[in-house]
């Protein structure tokens, strides 16, 4: 059975995040993760906004760690090479009674020591964001928040990680969790044994069923779900600004967000659900979402919608919509990540560091590395390059040279090398998520077949075997005629 | 990095581009086509079904068939064709940025001819609320997968969406031993054409759902049903006709979109009301020496229609550069001329037309595609400017599936002076 001093449960932002953490140390740290892939759960169904911290109530743990957090984002983004833009964010105030939220949230984003923090008015917006609705009296200006792709973030995290020695398993879902004698842990997945002195819990939505497994009842979990609508990049009067509007009690509201990549994201609703895996988008939502947006850019045209989807936001029941940071109260050595809703990217790094001092004051040894390497390469991004550029790569790998995703322009050679990558994408929607192809605008209606043999040939599994995500994804199933490969 | 020169450029080697290209070569110009696929031909070969050529060819063909005869002359005709490469950049001043596993190459032309084809709508564009399993696709997809592929995509299947290609598919499929449950249309009536919805539908008995749509997508991570329902005349759904349907795969037949990402890095100007190049007469688009024709320009119904437009456009093309090279020639313009500019815009139950513009005076005949938006059993094709009647055709029964097609000839428009700068093609009831 293999031991390790970190065993990491749960492979999404947060998760992977903490693993890049335990790598820089002098220790053993293994992260498990349930799904096929890494940065599945609630990490690919958000928006990416990494938020600078004006919301959360000064002096909390969450206020702290989402604005130390959203700062660490730049430095990361250069170490990492994930991408990351800098659009700012608008919280647009439409009445005197919104004015005073603007006013409030400010004075919440000083305390808690967001830089450059202005009320502007509608002329500032404008100036920014010509197309706003004429009913947009002012707005709370953030210009140092950012956006990244956030699933993007968590497989740098997670190739980081692996790099610096931490190993990163996938289809592991963690099903038992004794305490040995000994005093450490024994982790049963449907095919592995493994034993760790401490455990973390970085397991979403999923985190109080971990917890149960090990007797901890500390918490119990529902999570909030949210419809997200994703539009073309051809779209005209392309927002360059995130914005919200002046935000309710309960949710920050409809927004749109500019991504990385060129696209808007229009999202998203709130609503407590019973089911955990209930990613669905609802026709209620979705007409939510388009109405929602249109309060704050009327001509924006939903026509350029490419494809709607939905994320669960993990919150932890009776804790003031806060995150759930501890060390168990009842089994020690088992340290709690939990509650991680928005803003959770923007949180993930500082949770990182948090969950390293809470190991710490649990009796772990914290010795940094002396070879630890904060950088990761990034890889090929054919479209990025410039033409003579493009032409050696041919030259040099003819792969290159066949373009699969012509959307968004995604050649072979990336296919072939997000395959057999650090940690390697096995599914259609694993190569989505690292090369882009499937993910414009005629998504994957061109590309699918070819991708789909791509990754049969390069695993050596049959096309009846290629799925889209999940196990039981199949795309396909047998030949037409008998005889086919 | 390769560098060459060609008199005409045509991007796409489809059904257009190869009757674009072929006409070009006929006036004499150079001719290069590129094609993305490793073959020539475009979406006809995976139409193995039969049914084309019969107004070009006056036989009835397969799609490769079709597509082969092109092929052939294409071969023989000594025009340059690069398969497996991508065109990835293109500009106003008609230098196209390509790729294949050769490297990088750029090409100089006179004119081009945009022949790119066009995809399909997807679920993202309709809204489709539900899980987003494994078994959901479109029905051109499906076709790959099931007539090049030799793959099941599923054993029980819906089709969402009445367009040609699902129809095609719902009979495809069952020869091929799947068991297709129904067609569901939103709309009161059938996209696709009369002959396939008897053909394809009515001769296997498969039920077409009119005024029924998908409402709900059900399974995770594969698809396990689907929930219907009918809806009223205002598309509204009648929420006490839901029910739930069981299946493994959604084929979605919801439409086609021209490809012009390529047409709008030129500068080109779109039509909003077809997302093709706006043209004029000459299938020229606001770009000079932009050259449209084929789906990329408007979704046809018949491949027939696409290869008379694009030889009109390659013609058209090659006429413009060889124009353009001799006037370079003796150090001169290219001749302004003394026309008026008409625009053509769509009037009632019309949805647009091409081409858009036209000049007069004309010496050509002008042939005006368009379709309507609603079907009718008793009207007839008026083209007038202000009040004056230019045109009327004979009663009969419109279909919105149908490409329509008047041709003008010159003396029926030849009279406009500029002061009526638009003239308006309507389909109106006769009573």
């Amino acid at each position: 059975m293999n031991h390790y001093d970190i065993i990491i449960i749960g492979g999404g932002i947060t998760g992977t995040a903490i693993a890049r953490e335990c790598s820089k140390y002098q220790l053993t740290a293994a992260l498990l993760e349930r799904g096929t892939d890494i940065g599945i759960g609630a990490t690919k169904g958000n928006g990416g906004v990494v938020h600078p911290g004006y919301d959360p109530t000064p002096g909390s743990l969450k206020a702290k760690i989402n604005v130390r957090g959203a700062n660490l984002y730049p430095q990361l983004a250069r170490d990492l090479n994930f991408g990351i833009i800098n659009p700012g964010i608008f919280v647009i105030g439409f009445s005197d009674a919104d004015e005073a939220v603007l006013k409030h949230k400010l004075e919440f984003g000083i305390k808690n020591g967001v830089r450059d923090l202005a009320i502007i008015d509608a002329s500032q917006m404008r100036n920014r964001e010509p197309h706003l609705a004429a009913d947009a009296k002012n707005a709370l200006y953030a210009p140092t928040a950012t956006v990244v792709d956030p699933f993007e973030v968590a497989i740098a995290f997670a190739e980081n990680a692996k790099a610096n020695g931490v190993d990163i398993l996938t289809s592991q879902p963690v099903i038992a969790i004794k305490k040995r004698a000994d005093g450490r842990f024994q982790l049963i997945t449907p095919d592995q044994q493994f034993s760790c002195s401490y455990i973390v819990n970085a397991a979403g939505n999923h985190a109080d069923e971990v917890a149960r497994l090990a007797g901890i009842t500390e918490y119990q979990m529902k999570p909030r779900h949210g419809d997200l609508l994703v539009l073309d990049k051809d779209m005209v009067n392309k927002p360059q600004t995130v914005m919200f509007p002046c935000p309710g009690p309960d949710t920050k509201g409809i927004a749109c967000i500019p991504t990385v990549h060129g696209n808007t994201i229009v999202g998203s609703t709130a609503t407590m659900v019973d089911d955990k895996e209930a990613v669905n988008n609802y026709g209620p939502g979705i007409q939510a979402l388009i109405d929602g947006i249109h309060k704050i850019l009327p001509e924006l045209d939903a026509g350029k919608i490419i494809r709607t989807f939905a994320g669960l936001r993990p919150v932890v029941l009776d804790n003031n919509n806060d995150f759930f940071i501890a060390e168990s109260q009842t089994v020690t050595g088992f340290i709690h990540a939990a509650g991680i809703q928005s803003p959770g990217v923007a949180s993930a790094p500082a949770i990182a560091e948090q969950v390293r001092d809470l190991l710490d004051n649990a009796g772990l040894k914290i010795v940094p590395k002396s070879d630890y390497n904060p950088y990761r390469e990034k890889s090929i991004d054919f479209d990025a390059l410039s033409m003579a550029e493009q032409d050696a790569l041919i030259h040099q790998n003819p792969a290159y040279g066949r373009i699969v995703c012509r959307c968004e322009t995604v050649t072979e050679g990336e296919i072939i090398a997000a395959i057999h990558g650090e940690i390697p994408a096995r599914t259609l929607d694993a190569i989505k998520r690292r090369t882009r192809a499937g993910m414009g605008r005629c998504q994957s209606g061109f590309c699918q077949y070819k991708v789909i043999a791509i990754l049969s040939r390069e695993l050596g599994m049959p096309v009846s075997d290629i799925c889209l995500e999940d196990r039981g994804s199949q795309m396909l199933c047998g030949p037409v005629k008998g005889g086919a490969k | 990095m390769k560098q060459l020169d060609y008199d005409v450029v045509v991007i796409g080697g489809g059904p257009a581009g190869m009757a674009a290209a072929l006409k070009a070569k006929e006036k004499g110009a150079t001719v290069a086509v590129i094609e993305r696929n490793d073959e020539l031909g475009g979406i006809l070969n995976q139409c193995i079904h039969s049914g084309f050529g019969l107004s070009y060819f006056k036989q009835e063909l397969t799609g490769p068939e079709y597509a082969e005869l092109f092929i052939n002359q294409v071969a023989a005709a000594g025009i340059d064709i690069f398969l497996k490469t991508m065109v990835i950049d293109l500009n106003p001043e008609h230098q196209v940025k390509a790729m294949n596993e050769d490297g990088m190459l750029v090409l100089a032309a006179g004119a081009i001819v945009l022949a790119m084809g066009c995809r399909e709508r997807t679920r993202g564009a309709i809204k489709i609320p539900g899980s987003r399993p494994a078994g959901v696709l479109t029905a051109g997809l499906a076709q790959r997968y099931v007539n090049i592929e030799n793959r099941k995509p599923g054993e029980r299947i819906v089709i969402l969406g009445s367009g040609d290609i699902g129809l095609i598919m719902a009979r495809r499929l069952t020869l091929e031993g799947m068991q297709v449950l129904g067609v569901y249309e939103l709309m009161p009536y059938a996209n696709g054409l009369y002959r396939n919805i008897k053909n394809c539908l009515d001769d296997f008995d498969i039920p077409l759902h009119l005024s029924t749509t998908v409402t709900n997508i059900i399974g995770h991570p594969h698809l396990e049903a689907i929930e219907v329902a009918r809806v009223d005349e205002n598309l509204a759904v009648i929420e006490a006709t839901r029910e739930v349907i069981a299946c493994d795969t959604l084929l979605l037949s919801i439409g086609l979109i021209p490809e012009n990402e390529l047409s709008q890095k030129s500068g080109v100007s779109l039509n909003p009301r077809t997302n093709g190049p706006l043209v004029n007469e000459t299938l020229e688009t606001d770009q000079p020496g932009i050259f449209a024709c084929g789906n990329v320009l408007h979704v046809h119904d018949l491949v027939d229609n696409v290869t008379l437009e694009a030889e009109q456009a390659g013609e058209a093309a090659a006429d413009y550069a060889l124009q353009q090279k001799a006037a370079a020639t003796v150090k001169a313009t290219r001749l302004a001329d003394n026309k008026v500019a008409i625009t053509i815009s769509p009037g009632e139950n019309v949805g647009y037309t091409v081409p858009a513009k036209l000049s007069v005076p004309s010496q050509k005949a002008t042939r005006i595609l368009f379709r309507v938006r609603q079907p009718m059993d008793q009207a007839a094709v008026v083209i007038q400017a202000g009040t004056k009647i230019l045109y009327q055709s004979k009663t009969r029964a419109f279909k919105p599936s149908v490409m329509e097609a008047v041709v003008l000839k010159p003396e029926e428009i030849n009279g406009l002076n500029g002061i009526e700068k638009t003239i308006t093609v309507s389909v109106r009831e006769v009573k």
